[in-house]
């Protein structure tokens, strides 16, 4: 059952000037999958989805914010921006904004004519209500509650005008706004009760949601008074499904099986063997949509012993052998990555020559960090203490094949003397021992739009854990100079400034050794090749079924 | 089931203790069955079909199936004998408790059993292993747990009947002390059901410990545990069936020759 | 308890007859019964209740939103205070009892409905896999048995080898081979739950072979004894058919243990739900429990702990009364 995680921040960086981004929102077709594109499309017929992701407990994404719901939610739930595969801020609820001098105060117009599917009309009025929701303890938001962070006040301009009044600069806000976790939604269906909002969410997008059989599928219909399509989509007008069954089969085996008897028209969380089986195979096509923000990546607690030494962290990045397993363990479908970004991230950073695998000299920096003697079973040890790594790992969280990878680092880091312990747990006692700093090492995917997602990583200020015990800065990097950098960083506006001060941070935290980066956060999708046209939204990497049709 | 004994073939008895035999010898001494480090990886030769080389093949990490499986012979039987002895201990306790002692104390050790009868027991495994964590001990004594209350309750019937018979009552005439009576004469009654319970239960131990594997609650990686490998090479049935195909013959080998030892030995006593 | 042969089924036998010794009034035996069954459920409730307080992770960010949750501590505490998680622990447990006792099981943490709705929505699809699987592995189990004592020598080892091997195979290897087989090689069924029979076919394969396992050793057996018991000899001496003899006699006399099992076969059946439901995608109380525990969900767990004891309880009690109208014993010579 391959969760991807509960905790997906928001604030985002990466923003391009509004008015470059008008001037590029005529429709820019992305590439999308299928055979048969030069067909005319065809209307109707059911399509079934199978998640591997956890079913979601709530279908408003403001509730919570993970990536379950971010997937379904991007079918009848839309945002005031979205964002194009070059990266630049497109119109889609919204269909121009401007930010004030001082980057405190921004405007955003409304698109004329957008009905929610309960009929209220999408206006500033209903923006307001939505900001409201998401701040407002009792909905319980973590995603979009952070996301908004910066922003202290709404006001009603005028029916189509709504203005967001900030407490900082945010140059983040605009990337804030295209994920599904700050999506518009009725403000008339808001004021329902939470379980009744959590089971029928009433949005604008292409697709209501009909039916929730709990455990089994969510059923969706086609929105006929469709009208507010993103910039970048390849048609107008209502979506050419008539229905979306969406299912969710936890077991990889049972999903793929039920993918190649066509019992099922797409799946996601895809394992890399049936990635390779499905390139062999002629009814079956990947759309690969690697998800932006961290690269997949171990962190190494630096707030305490033994890795509170550098030269032992040092010591444990030479000794793992990485790339000789991620070739074997994801059949060629991963590659490795040497930044703390993901690769779809623009000021992604990368540095190989760090992370190379130099088991000599890992023995020496183990020498000189005092890790002299071996005990019985061939550890190191210092002053009587075994030199351990308590690694939790998240079922949920890390596939298989990760899974064999962290062995595969067990293995080789054993030979220079590091007693790994491996703790497989599930999501639940997982964040319980993070909370705890029970561990040394461990892996959290991340997901954000946006180099900002440094901030929330590496910011000093993210090892205070929250009330809830949790926290974000998990390497507990702690460099007061590094904080100010993500910090100016966050505030700049001017993209070579940017740049160069990501470029800072990204090396102070490789060059102290405090992650090990494996590769992007992997986000295959498999699906029949009658499927066509469908493609990942490029904010957060969920699939859009908007212009997705059945050739049969 | 002395019908049985003499119908059944005795080939397949000579093929179960082979088996049994073989799993021991693994057990005790697997470096002299297979000779190669269990948990050595070759990053580069992982998903090797079986061959002359790698008998069983070789798993995602390159490391080879078979000596993973005799290796795994110590640790998976331990769960399954452990598991069974900690049934069997706890049950001992709760079923004398209930049958030799005083009528209120048979009827709310009844009573507890009942409860645990009606709790799914998977349940009770899956809460003590969340609360403890996962691990081959965890597992060992949640299987162990679980299996408990069937034990009692048959221990305490058979602790009613032995009670009841003429010899008893006739030590009973004679003075002998209580303890003395169950020393001497109510324990080695039962403990030949005992001893068939333990063949019958370790089998079955087994197999549950595995699906706990499944639900990824089972023993901690690298281990070379059977219920582990069948649960992390299933994710690749598609493209390696060598990797499941190999640890559950073993399983089904080894709790199919238990139950034909234990069934074997329960008909001769029975015989007797 | 849900597991071996060895153990529950002599288990649940012995406690079968007992029951049929002790030929108790019929109203005082179900007077006795309805008591227990009170004080099972109320038993069930208490372990419940305890042992998920044990395990680590707060239910208060369960509540909002699982595990991870950044909730802030004003949200925190209003979900505390929300919940009377504040309160203390025994003031908490008799609030609950106080509850359970009016019928109200409270609300689902994870699921935002009432436990009663979604058990209710679940327990149908555990229901039918399960009464399914059970009659399934019945007929598997008297087609064995019938076929080995009938059949000769080697037909009694064939018998006894498919037996001691299904019973053997763990669900989970056992569904993954099926499906490999039956869905994704030849593709005549399919994987997941579809609607309408079809989709029955493999979950209850899964579930019923193994049961079939055990049922089997204990129905041959019986048979083997009914077909050379003195009723059985003397209904050949009165010239009966051999197939009248093994349908009107033995049979019958191999139904009863199979009856007595039913209660704990029941009980074997949910844990493995737990299993299958999660390979097939099934929705069922199998998967909502695993789920629940993983999930904190306390309500949750303990609404469906009560279910499933209730639901033990009556099998239970209905494979006892069964047992009575069915006993040839009682029906053959009167006691």
């Amino acid at each position: 059952m391959p969760v991807r995680p509960v905790i997906r921040s928001t604030i985002i960086a990466f923003a391009t000037a509004g008015a470059l981004a008008l001037s590029l929102a005529a429709c820019t077709p992305q590439s999308s999958t299928g055979a048969g594109s030069s067909d005319s499309p065809v209307r109707g017929g059911t399509l079934t989805y199978a998640s591997g992701d956890a079913e979601p407990t709530c279908l408003d994404p403001h509730v919570g914010g993970n990536y379950p719901q971010a997937l379904v939610a991007t079918q009848y739930l839309e945002e005031l921006v979205s964002k194009n595969t070059k990266g630049q801020i497109i119109p889609w609820l919204a269909t121009k904004w401007t930010e004030s001098k001082d980057g405190l105060s921004w405007d955003f117009t409304l698109r004329d004519g957008v009905k929610f599917t309960d009929g209220t009309p999408l206006d500033a009025a209903a923006v307001k209500a939505n900001v409201a929701h998401i701040q407002d303890p009792a909905t319980g938001s973590s995603t979009g509650y952070l996301a908004l962070g910066k922003v202290a006040s709404t006001e009603i301009v005028s029916p189509r005008v709504i203005r967001f009044t900030l407490s900082q600069p945010d140059s983040a806000l605009l990337e804030s706004l295209t994920q599904p976790w700050l999506a518009i939604e009725s403000p008339a269906a808001l004021k329902r009760s939470k379980d009744v909002n959590c089971a029928h969410p009433v949005g604008t997008g292409p697709f209501i949601v009909k039916q929730w059989k709990k455990q089994d599928s969510i059923t969706l219909v086609r929105n006929a008074g469709y009208t507010s399509p993103p910039a970048d989509a390849a048609h107008h007008g209502p979506a050419y499904l008539s229905k979306i069954v969406w299912r969710f089969i936890p077991d990889s085996a049972t999903r793929y099986a039920a993918l190649k008897a066509g019992e099922v028209d797409v799946i996601d969380n895809a394992q890399p063997d049936t990635i390779v089986a499905a390139h062999k195979t002629k009814s079956l096509t990947e759309l690969n949509a690697p998800r932006p923000g961290a690269s997949n990546r171990i962190e190494l607690n630096s707030g305490k012993a033994p890795f509170n030494d550098e030269k032992v962290r040092e010591a444990f990045i030479r000794a793992a052998d990485v790339n000789d397993g991620i070739k074997t363990l994801f059949f060629g479908t991963a590659k490795r990555s040497y930044s703390a970004l993901s690769s779809v991230e623009p000021l992604g950073y990368s540095e190989p020559g760090l992370f190379g695998y130099e088991p000599k000299k890992a023995n020496e920096l183990l020498d000189a960090a005092g890790y002299t003697t071996r005990d019985a079973d061939g550890y190191r040890t210092k002053d009587g203490t075994r030199l351990t790594v308590v690694f939790p790992v998240s079922t949920n969280q890390s596939i298989p094949a990760e899974q064999s990878l962290f062995e595969q680092i067990q293995a080789t880091t054993k030979k220079v003397g590091f007693d790994v312990k491996l703790e497989p747990m599930d999501l639940s006692s997982w964040y319980a021992a993070l909370a705890k700093n029970d561990y040394d090492a461990v892996s959290a995917p991340y997901t954000k739009v946006g180099p900002d997602v440094l901030r929330i990583l590496y910011d000093s200020a993210s090892i205070t854990p929250a009330p809830s015990g949790y926290f974000a800065n998990l390497a507990q990097v702690d460099i007061p100079s590094l904080d100010a950098t993500l910090e100016k960083a966050a505030q700049v506006s001017d993209v070579a400034e940017r740049s160069a001060l990501y470029e800072t941070a990204q090396k102070t935290i490789l060059e102290g050794y405090y992650i090990l980066p494996l590769y992007d956060q992997q986000n295959h999708y498999l699906l029949r090749n009658d499927v066509v046209g469908l493609r990942a939204l490029p904010s957060v990497s969920t699939p859009l079924f908007y212009d997705t049709w059945l050739d049969r | 089931m002395r019908r049985a004994a003499s119908a059944g073939p005795r080939v397949a008895l000579v093929v179960c203790a082979l088996v049994v035999l073989w799993l021991l010898a693994c057990a005790v001494a697997p470096g002299l069955v297979a000779p190669g480090d269990p948990l050595a990886i070759h990053p580069l030769q992982g998903f090797e079909p079986p061959s002359l080389a790698h008998w069983f093949g070789t798993d995602e990490s390159g490391r080879d199936v078979f000596t993973r499986v005799v290796h795994g012979a110590g640790p998976s039987l331990l769960i399954g004998v452990a598991a069974t002895a900690i049934g069997i201990v706890l049950g001992v306790a709760l079923g004398t408790l209930a049958g030799l002692g005083p009528r209120w104390l048979d009827f709310g050790t009844s009573r507890l059993l009942e409860v645990l009868f009606a709790f799914p027991g998977l349940l009770l495994a899956l809460l003590f292993i969340v609360i403890y964590g996962p691990g081959i001990t965890t597992s060992t004594v949640a299987v162990g747990l679980a299996t408990a209350p069937g034990y009692a309750r048959i221990v305490r019937s058979q602790m009613l009947a032995v009670r009841g018979a003429p010899y008893i009552e006739a030590e009973v005439v004679l003075g002998r002390p209580p303890l003395w009576r169950f020393r001497r004469s109510i324990l080695p009654n039962v403990a030949g059901t005992l001893f068939v319970l333990v063949t019958l239960g370790v089998g079955q131990s087994i197999v549950w410990a595995s699906s706990l594997s499944y639900l990824g609650l089972g023993a901690k990686p690298p281990t070379a545990e059977w219920g582990a490998m069948l649960s992390a090479g299933r994710t690749y049935i598609d493209s390696a069936w060598w990797l499941t195909f190999f640890p559950g013959l073993v399983i089904v080998a080894s709790a199919a020759a238990a139950t034909v030892l234990g069934r074997t030995i329960q008909g001769r006593v029975r015989g007797s | 308890m849900t597991l071996g042969p060895g153990t529950e089924v002599e288990a649940a036998l012995e406690s079968a007859a007992s029951t049929r010794r002790s030929g108790r009034g019929a109203v005082r035996w179900l007077s006795t019964r309805l008591a227990g069954l009170l004080f099972v459920l109320w038993a069930a409730a208490t372990l419940t209740f305890f042992a998920i307080r044990l395990i680590p992770g707060d239910p208060a960010q369960a509540i909002l939103g699982g595990p991870g949750s950044q909730a802030s501590a004003a949200a925190l505490a209003q979900a505390r205070a929300e919940y009377g998680l504040d309160q203390p622990l025994i003031l908490q447990y008799l609030g609950q009892l106080g509850r359970y006792v009016t019928g109200d099981f409270g609300t689902s943490y994870s699921l935002h409905e009432s436990v009663v709705q979604a058990i209710g929505q679940q327990l149908g699809g555990t229901l039918v896999l399960a009464v399914a699987s059970l009659a399934v592995a019945w007929v598997l189990a008297l087609a064995v048995a019938v076929f080995s004592v009938r059949a000769g020598r080697a037909a009694w080892a064939v018998g006894n080898g498919l037996e001691i091997v299904s019973a053997a195979v763990p669900h989970f290897w056992l569904a993954t081979v099926l499906i490999l087989l039956f869905s994704s090689t030849l593709g005549w069924l399919p994987a997941i739950n579809v609607p309408g029979p079809v989709g029955l076919v493999l979950p209850v394969v899964t579930l019923a072979v193994p049961l079939a396992g055990f049922l089997g050793q204990v129905m041959r057996e019986s048979l083997l004894n009914a077909l050379h018991s003195p009723f059985v000899l003397s209904a050949r001496a009165r010239g009966e058919s051999e197939v009248g003899v093994l349908v009107r006699h033995a049979l019958r006399h191999a139904a009863l243990p199979a009856i007595s099992l039913s209660g704990w076969a029941f009980g074997s059946l949910v844990s493995g739900a737990v299993v299958v439901e999660t390979i097939f995608a099934r929705p069922g109380i199998g998967r909502t429990l695993l789920r629940a525990v993983q999930e904190r969900d306390v309500p949750l767990v303990s609404g469906i702990v009560l279910v499933v004891a209730l639901a033990y309880c009556l099998v239970t009690v209905a494979s006892e009364v069964l047992d009575r109208v069915a006993d040839p014993r009682l029906a053959e010579s009167p006691r």
